[in-house]
């Protein structure tokens, strides 16, 4: 600790603290406009200088000068104080003073400065300037007219999001922030930019003219996309949810988004929400009264059995997936429950509970910059999970924390500073885990010995055999063992969900086993973390809802309502026609089941087909729990009354309940106590960033079960995952997200393309042996010759026409 | 055999640019033609020297025989063979054609060691640079002394940083040496960017080697085993020569993982910079060097704790590691018997503007500024009026008339209003206007700011916006406080060096030429009768002599003037480009 004064205050700060922080700490209000504590410390804007007794004749930027024992700091003197007003009288002379039409009218550093040193006159005078506006895309605004270069946007597209779409350009007062070559933006639209920028140089789009700042209620929130657990904050007028709102001191990520968690908000306050429940009456779906839609639900539901089902979404709250898993298993009486198709979770709900013996990763996001090593295994974290991937970009670049990583395909990942790729076939991976388990037990590098099984079963997986079958080289797939094995703390990072069911429980096992042998489990830093893909995939899963005992999973749902043995089935948020693989056969089961039932946001692809529909809320009009991927479990409340007559899926499945005569939990408090998992933590007390589910680690070695995945000669290798703009299929009723990534399409390598003179965007045809659909394609160095990639998420040219789930897919693309 | 006679060929950029490449070439032609060396009964032998520091007279020739060295100033191809005919083979030196004595004047008026090899040897040659003790210093360092006794020796010989701040070199090596860390790095500042400044690339064009000896002692003294040289790339000759210098070092194994045998590990290599004024500041040249935009960071963290990729770095500007190896070959105390008190040997001048003879000139500290004027340049050109030298170039300040007798050292400079700076001085005459002088260093501060801080880019941009209003006729009351007050806060706030001392030479006209800004700005007059909108474009009669220079000069027959008479301007047809003005000894044209 170091000591010092600021204004006659004694303050005793950490000795990597700056004057800025010290002054913080002792109460004392400094000026800033170009520092943020997410990033390197800068120094341009002049405004956080003060006088230190001990460095006189000059002014001492408070924000990065480093504090000192006995340092005698102040920080208002009157050469100070005339030195931040120059600094203000200067950024006002170009600086359009268009506050009235300015969206950051009222959010404004600039404007707040200015107010409060009161700069009400210019003894200068020059021209404004004459940028041009940058509108090329459809979600930043860039306007140059209002910049004060503070540098916070190139700072913090390099240091956090590592994309470096921005930079300086230019010299002297001419200097401008430019992109690559001064064309449109080119970067992943996450906004982190606009939410760091101290005046109106950066904007939203989509916000335009939608509201004064002040006129917004800010309510805070949990993003419902991806497993990451985002906090969010909504800015709400006239009950409708207009913006998120940059709130540098919420959550783990500090306020950082992605495109979806920043722009994906369109769906709520969608034009397209359903607005009250529907029912097929003469084969044409009608607007119907909730009472007469819950009462033809809960007759067909009555008595059902095991003839009815459950597929739900792991958006719901955990309180949700309480009362709809009481309402099939005891109201109706049917095991039959399940969600993310099935397989989507089963990495974690199969591979990590019977490896860790919990359904759960042992490692927590905050791990990763506390770690030595990340192995990141068949992840495109940056697209999947996008705010992970800031912090695996600052654990690499600011920590110079190792990075390998095992892919198929390259990404945003291998390009960060001293990243190690190690570059797979299609479909091998956890023969590669294997291969680095069987080097970690011959080179004598295994903490805990291997059971007699398991040393067998990896006999087989010598580096020289996998070298072969992966196509990565024995001696890299040592080295990585070796790495692996030499780190201290070291995390593993896999990505599971409905995209991606080669993340499934043997790969889990295999990396578990990693982790077992290299005895990287229970100690911070270090482990495994599973990346699920929704907002409360792992909620689902402590809430349990998936099949019960003698219940069906959700592709042997779809197999019963195909063979008739399933008669009721009740989608909850599911989107399975677009979203499930194989889509004839979904729809086929759709078609057959007898009656059928979805309650969702919109009149998707699935609920077109329903016999009743019931519109539910969004999560920004409801209360309860969701469970990040690592079972950080947080608190929302409703942002905005409910759209519509639409109803939150708690009151409804509660009012089933009692339809069929139960008693369901009167407040999401007394639902959420029912969740064992939970036990010892307390609704009521969870606040801000929510608390941690403990997980208790029992692990066990799995031999796991390699199936070797070829794909014919000449065909393409398909692999399907998420695209960076999309989470599953809500963020496609977001006009943002949407703007900037709005069609399907494959990626294919470089030399394919030239190959088969494919252009960037040219449509082409992809032919599995269960179908064809014609998409665009787009040509990425990512990716390997023969490998191709598509995203999910999009209803027309849906890949689920030619994808059925397996982890690779054979295909032949045309022109 | 007897000794050869030598023929030294300037060919520093300002030699090549007058044609030296050729004139040596017509000597090679020549000498193999009339097989002179049997002729003679001596070798003749063609050396390519570096810069001598008259660049303004080139080509200088020097040919060096029995008789002593004979000079030759502006030298033409065409004249080559008169000159073979009748030094070399005659033996008798051509008089008419010699230099005049001003030659000998601004030679002997200075004391030249940082310099000594440059127009002397062969640049290109490491042969050359072995016969002058080279790499001497380097081997007594390595196997006569401990790392710390050479930093020791550094800091006793009292040598400062000569890139404009003066810091103390030894204790400036000793912060490294003492920083942890294995990797650390020694860095060249070779980005000189001053105007009119040309020292560093001289030494570079001319005595490449002892750069390197310079850097590898640093480097020895320090615990660094590599060091960049960050050069222009507007120095492409100084490049092509520093690089040859290198590539002979690690060919013949001065450079490399063990140089000379010795154990000792250094390797360095050339980093391009890109032309940025403020690449000079030494954070903003090691970002640059990493491949970042060049901009200054924030100090601390310094340099010789967390340098370049956050590793101790020791950055010196090519004449202060110049200076090393004869601080280390002759002793500290050698050294610090020369200059004054507080700055101990020599400094080199790059001396411009008005006066006789521009170049580089070597003094020892403390010269007076009025004798590097008066004695080694040989005065004001056109015997005009002595009215102001600026010093320390865009970052310095001006010194008047009333403090000629200024000695040139770090300190009395400061004390002066002005700077060392990296050595220039720009002499200004009664021709020459305060104003428009501060508007011209202030124009190219601006230019060269990065833009990162506020202070810098848009204060600089209004300080000379107000320059710009006063010398075209639209001063107003108050500018003049507007502009020590911005000048002033602009120079305390700023980032780094370049805006900290941008405003210096507004701020010294201020204070010793005050009356002109009035007049510029109360009377709109131009004193200087220099600020074109302010000028009447008339003869003032009782100035001219009638001698109708001014006539020779109009371009575009403006002028009227007949032998006898009074000239005449005519309004109607000038197109105000001051060429009569400059033409006019008598300052008869207002």
């Amino acid at each position: 600790m170091v000591t010092l004064t600021i204004d006659d205050k004694q303050v005793s700060v950490e000795k990597d603290a700056t004057i800025y922080d010290a002054a913080k700490a002792a109460g004392v209000n400094i000026p800033i406009l170009c520092h943020d504590k997410k990033l390197k410390p800068f120094g341009a804007c002049r405004m956080c200088l003060v006088e230190v007794e001990q460095m006189k004749g000059r002014l001492i930027p408070a924000c990065t000068t480093p504090v000192t024992e006995g340092m005698i700091v102040r920080s208002s003197t009157p050469p100070v104080e005339k030195a931040r007003k120059l600094v203000l009288e200067l950024l006002m002379l170009n600086h359009p003073l268009d506050c009235p039409v300015c969206d950051k009218g009222g959010d404004c550093e600039l404007q707040n400065l200015a107010y409060d040193h009161k700069v009400n006159s210019n003894r200068l005078a020059d021209e404004k300037f004459h940028h041009e506006i940058d509108y090329n895309n459809p979600l930043i605004e860039r306007d140059q007219n209002r910049c004060v270069l503070c540098g916070k946007c190139v700072r913090i597209c390099d240091e956090i999001v590592a994309r470096g779409a921005l930079t300086f350009i230019s010299r002297g007062i001419e200097t401008t922030i430019g992109t690559e070559f001064d064309g449109p933006l080119s970067c992943e639209f996450c906004g982190s930019c606009i939410s760091v920028c101290p005046v109106g140089a950066l904007l939203a789009r989509p916000f335009k003219f939608k509201s004064r700042f002040w006129a917004m209620t800010k309510k805070k929130s949990v993003c419902g996309y991806c497993g990451t657990g985002c906090n969010v904050t909504l800015g709400v007028k006239d009950n409708k949810v207009l913006t998120t709102v940059y709130d540098e001191n919420q959550g783990f990520h500090n306020g950082q988004l992605c495109v979806r968690g920043r722009f994906g908000y369109q769906f709520i306050s969608s034009d397209k929400r359903l607005k009250t429940p529907l029912i097929r009456k003469n084969d044409q779906l009608v607007e119907a009264g909730w009472d007469e839609a819950l009462a033809l639900v809960a007759e067909r539901l009555k008595g059902a059995g095991s003839a009815a089902a459950a597929l739900a979404t792991p958006r719901m709250t955990n309180e949700e997936l309480v009362l709809l898993k009481q309402l099939m298993t005891q109201q109706v009486g049917s095991q039959n429950i399940d969600h993310s198709a099935g397989y989507g979770h089963a990495a974690v709900s199969e591979g990590l509970g019977k490896s860790l013996g919990v359904a759960a990763s042992s490692a927590t996001i905050l791990d990763i910059q506390k770690s030595d090593l990340i192995l990141a295994i068949k992840t495109d974290v940056y697209e999947t999970h996008p705010v992970v991937g800031f912090e695996i970009n600052m654990a690499v670049k600011n920590k110079g924390i190792k990075l390998q990583i095992i892919s198929d395909k390259r990404g945003k990942l291998s390009r960060l500073p001293g990243a190690n790729l190690l570059l797979n076939k299609p479909g091998s991976d956890v023969a590669l885990l294997n291969a680095v388990a069987k080097v970690l037990l011959d080179e004598n590098l295994a903490v805990t010995p291997a059971t007699p099984e398991l040393a067998a079963a990896l006999n087989d997986f010598t580096p020289e055999k996998v070298a072969e079958l992966t196509g990565v080289a024995a001696d890299a797939i040592r080295d990585l063992a070796r790495a692996y094995a030499a780190a201290e703390k070291a995390i593993i990072l896999f990505t599971s969900g409905l995209a991606y069911p080669g993340a499934d429980a043997q790969l889990a096992h295999a990396a578990a086993n990693l982790a077992i042998l290299g005895g990287k489990l229970g100690k911070e830093g270090s482990g495994i973390l599973a990346l699920q893909e929704k907002n409360n995939s792992q909620g689902a899963l402590d809430v349990g809802f998936v099949p019960g005992q003698g219940g069906l999973d959700a592709q042997q749902i779809l197999a019963g309502c195909s063979a008739g043995s399933i008669k009721t089935l009740l989608i909850a948020g599911e989107n399975p026609v677009v979203s499930y693989p194989a889509q004839a056969q979904v729809k086929k089961a759709l078609d057959a089941v007898e009656f059928l039932v979805v309650a969702d946001l919109f009149l998707t692809e699935t609920a077109q087909m329903a016999d009743v529909v019931l519109p539910v809320c969004s999560y920004a009009e409801k209360a309860g729990t969701f469970t990040a991927t690592d079972r950080r479990v947080q608190k929302i409340s409703a942002a905005i009354p409910a759209v519509g007559q639409s109803k939150p899926e708690f009151q409804v499945y509660g009012e089933l309940i009692s339809l069929l005569g139960g008693q369901p939990a009167a407040t999401q408090a007394e639902a959420f106590a029912q969740i064992a998992a939970y036990a010892g933590i307390s609704y009521a007390e969870l606040g801000e960033g929510g608390a941690f589910a403990a997980v208790k680690l029992q692990p066990v070695q799995v031999v796991p079960k390699v199936v070797t995945v070829a794909v014919d000669a000449g065909k393409f290798a398909l692999l399907t995952g998420a695209a960076l703009y999309h989470c599953g299929t809500m963020s496609l009723y977001g006009e943002g997200t949407v703007s900037v990534c709005g069609e399907a399409y494959v990626e294919i390598s470089r030399n394919d393309a030239a190959k088969m003179n494919i252009s960037e965007g040219a449509e082409v045809k992809l032919t599995s042996s269960t179908g064809t659909v014609s998409v665009k394609a787009r040509i990425s160095p990512r990716m390997s010759e023969g490998v191709a990639f598509a995203p999910y998420h999009f209803a027309e040219a849906s890949i689920n026409t030619v994808w059925s789930g397996a982890a690779v897919t054979g295909v032949t693309i045309s022109k | 055999m007897a000794e050869a006679i030598k023929i030294l060929i300037c060919q520093g950029t300002g030699g090549i640019s007058a044609g030296a490449k050729k004139v040596e070439a017509e000597f090679n032609r020549i000498i193999a033609e009339k097989g002179l060396t049997a002729t003679v009964g001596k070798r003749c032998d063609v050396v390519k020297t570096g810069c001598r520091g008259l660049c303004a007279n080139d080509v200088l020739v020097d040919i060096v025989d029995d008789k002593g060295c004979t000079t030759y100033d502006f030298v033409q191809p065409e004249e080559v063979a008169k000159l073979v005919d009748e030094h070399i083979i005659a033996g008798e030196p051509l008089e008419k054609r010699k230099a005049k004595p001003y030659y000998n004047k601004f030679v002997d008026a200075q004391q030249r060691i940082v310099m000594s090899g440059c127009g002397q040897i062969d640049a290109e040659s490491i042969d050359a640079y072995l016969a002058t003790d080279g790499f001497k210093a380097i081997k007594k360092c390595i196997t006569e002394m401990k790392p710390a006794e050479v930093t020791e020796e550094v800091k006793k010989s009292g040598l400062r940083g000569r890139g404009g701040g003066g810091f103390p070199t030894g204790l400036k090596w000793s912060f490294c040496a003492a920083s942890p860390g294995h990797h650390k790095y020694i860095i060249c500042n070779a980005d000189e960017g001053d105007p009119g400044a040309f020292m560093d690339r001289s030494i570079l064009e001319g005595d490449p080697y002892c750069l390197i000896e310079g850097m590898m002692i640093a480097g020895y003294a320090i615990g660094a085993q590599f060091g960049y040289v960050y050069v222009r790339a507007e120095y492409p000759l100084a490049i092509q020569r520093l690089q040859k210098a290198i590539d002979t070092c690690y060919e013949k194994g001065y450079l490399g993982n063990d140089c000379m045998g010795l154990g000792f590990e250094y390797n360095m290599r050339i980093k391009m910079g890109a032309g940025a004024f403020v690449c000079g500041e030494e954070t903003a040249l090691m970002a640059s060097i990493e491949g970042e935009r060049g901009m200054p960071r924030p100090r601390p963290p310094f340099p010789a704790v967390k340098g370049l990729w956050q590793n101790p770095s020791n950055i010196n500007n090519v004449e202060t590691f110049a200076n090393v190896r004869h601080i280390i070959n002759n002793g500290s105390a050698w050294y610090a018997a020369i200059g004054t008190e507080t700055t101990k040997g020599t400094k080199i001048f790059a001396v411009t503007g008005k006066v006789k003879h521009t170049g580089l000139v070597e003094v020892p500290a403390g010269m007076k500024v009025r004798d590097v004027i008066y004695e080694v340049c040989g005065g004001i050109l056109n015997n005009r009026k002595f009215k102001a030298v600026q010093a320390g170039g865009p970052s310095g300040g001006c010194i008047s008339a009333e403090l000629l007798d200024t000695p040139v050292d770090y300190d009395s400079l400061i004390k002066a209003g002005a700077m060392m700076g990296s050595g220039g001085l720009v002499v200004m005459d009664e021709t020459t206007c305060m104003v428009d002088i501060s508007k011209f260093f202030l124009t190219f501060t601006r230019m060269e700011s990065c833009g990162k801080c506020v202070p810098c880019r848009i204060g600089l941009k209004a300080m000379l916006d107000i320059l710009i209003r006063i010398t075209e006729g639209n001063g107003r009351a108050g500018d003049i406080e507007t502009l020590i007050d911005l000048g002033t806060t602009i120079k305390q706030a700023s980032l780094c060096g370049l805006g900290q001392t941008a405003p210096n030479p507004v701020l010294s006209t201020i204070r010793y030429f005050r009356d002109e800004y009035e007049a510029h700005i109360n009377d709109k007059r131009c004193p200087s009768n220099s600020c074109k909108e302010l000028l009447l474009w008339q003869v003032v009669e009782d100035k001219c002599v009638k001698c109708g220079a001014c006539k020779k000069a109009c371009p575009v027959d403006a002028i009227v003037w007949e032998k006898g008479e009074i000239a005449y301007l005519d309004k109607e047809k000038c197109t105000k480009c001051k060429s009569c003005y400059d033409a006019c000894r008598f300052m008869a044209i207002e």
